[in-house]
């Protein structure tokens, strides 16, 4: 499974690359932004894309909803890990379509209850 | 004086005036010096009436501009509890990652002397200076340390992740000092506004604000962030209610 990361700061980038790595997924790349994101993606290889919200260029939400509208990326599953914790941002982001929403700062073990959840019901 | 029509009439008239003194004509004189006057009058109400204008709209914009009330009111005293918020994170990492430290080096330096007495135990064993009783013993060590080393190096690892997790602080701390150089931005622009007000001829317009949508960032105590969760379970429970 290939894995994108997504986030303006490299550090956090690092740190949830390095927590999926404990979770036993090796193949990771990453972007800095949703520009850089969107033609990896549109690329094609990717299986799951985690990506932060507030980025300059485009945000994740940005990235969220041009995933969901071009049918090769359209089913893929995206987590959305960011600071933004605001009720409305949620619903919109559920809107969006986003698999899963996790807050910053979070643990290692609810990045994983997250992703077992979004492969369950992928699986199911 | 208005212009140079005006300067030329009143030159005119001062001449005339001077003269009608020189001739001892004191009627004429006094109709002169009524007639300078009230031209005099006239142009210093005029300008007064400019200033008066000019005062009235300035302070209403200035009024109206509720972004300079909203940056005194509001996000300056937010920006302080966001960077003493920012303070107390870099603190928090900080202390996280050297407490994690100072329990992994006890640890490791047990490892490391438990291991180079081993060590020389192993070469005597190996060079076969080695007693029966030695090596029974140095074989029960063995798998002392063997147990140790699995449990020290799970131990070393969780701490190792501790502290790469502790690093979160960097992501979230910039994104607050962003936040406060673009108040600090709007502060400059506001007094690049008020500057503007108190010279004489522009006035200044509203700046506009992005309200909907506007992105709050990390959430920070003592900041109130009208609809905010608090938590991740509340985050899980909000999509939860959406059918996830």
């Amino acid at each position: 499974m290939k894995i994108l990361v997504v986030d303006d700061f490299s550090t956090m980038r690092r740190i949830v690359k390095n927590l999926l790595r404990e979770l036993g997924f090796t193949n990771l790349d990453e972007a800095d932004d949703g520009q850089t994101a969107w033609p990896k993606l549109k690329a094609g290889g990717y299986d799951f894309l985690v990506t932060d919200w507030n980025m300059p260029g485009m945000t994740g939400i940005d990235l969220l909803k041009n995933v969901r509208a071009n049918p090769d990326t359209a089913g893929m599953p995206v987590l959305l890990v960011t600071a933004e914790s605001k009720r409305e941002q949620i619903i919109e982001a559920a809107q969006a379509g986003v698999n899963g929403y996790i807050i910053k700062p979070f643990t290692a073990a609810t990045l994983k209850e997250k992703i077992d959840k979004i492969f369950a019901r992928k699986a199911g | 004086m208005q212009n140079e029509e005006d300067r030329l009439e009143l030159l005119e008239k001062a001449h005339q005036l001077i003269e009608s003194i020189e001739n001892n004509d004191d009627e004429t004189a006094g109709d002169l010096l009524n007639t300078m006057s009230v031209v005099r009058e006239k142009s210093l109400f005029k300008e007064v009436g400019q200033l008066t204008r000019q005062l009235h709209d300035s302070l209403a914009s200035f009024a109206l501009d509720d972004q300079l009330t909203e940056l005194t009111d509001k996000e300056i005293p937010d920006a302080k509890e966001r960077l003493n918020y920012v303070i107390e994170m870099t603190n928090e990492a900080a202390n996280k990652t050297l407490n994690a430290i100072d329990e992994v080096i006890p640890v490791t330096n047990e490892m490391q002397r438990q291991s180079e007495e081993l060590s020389k135990k192993w070469n005597k064993f190996m060079s076969r200076d080695l007693s029966l009783d030695e090596f029974k013993k140095m074989s029960g060590e063995i798998s002392v340390f063997l147990d140790a080393s699995c449990k020290n190096s799970k131990f070393v690892h969780e701490k190792a992740n501790e502290i790469m997790l502790a690093q979160g602080f960097q992501d979230l701390t910039g994104q607050i000092i962003k936040k406060v150089i673009g108040l600090v931005q709007n502060v400059e622009d506001s007094l690049v506004e008020l500057v503007k007000f108190s010279g004489p001829v522009e006035t200044g317009s509203a700046i506009n604000k992005e309200e909907k949508g506007k992105l709050e960032g990390p959430a920070v105590p003592g900041v109130v962030v009208e609809g905010a969760v608090n938590s991740q379970d509340e985050v899980d429970d909000l999509l939860s209610s959406l059918g996830f």
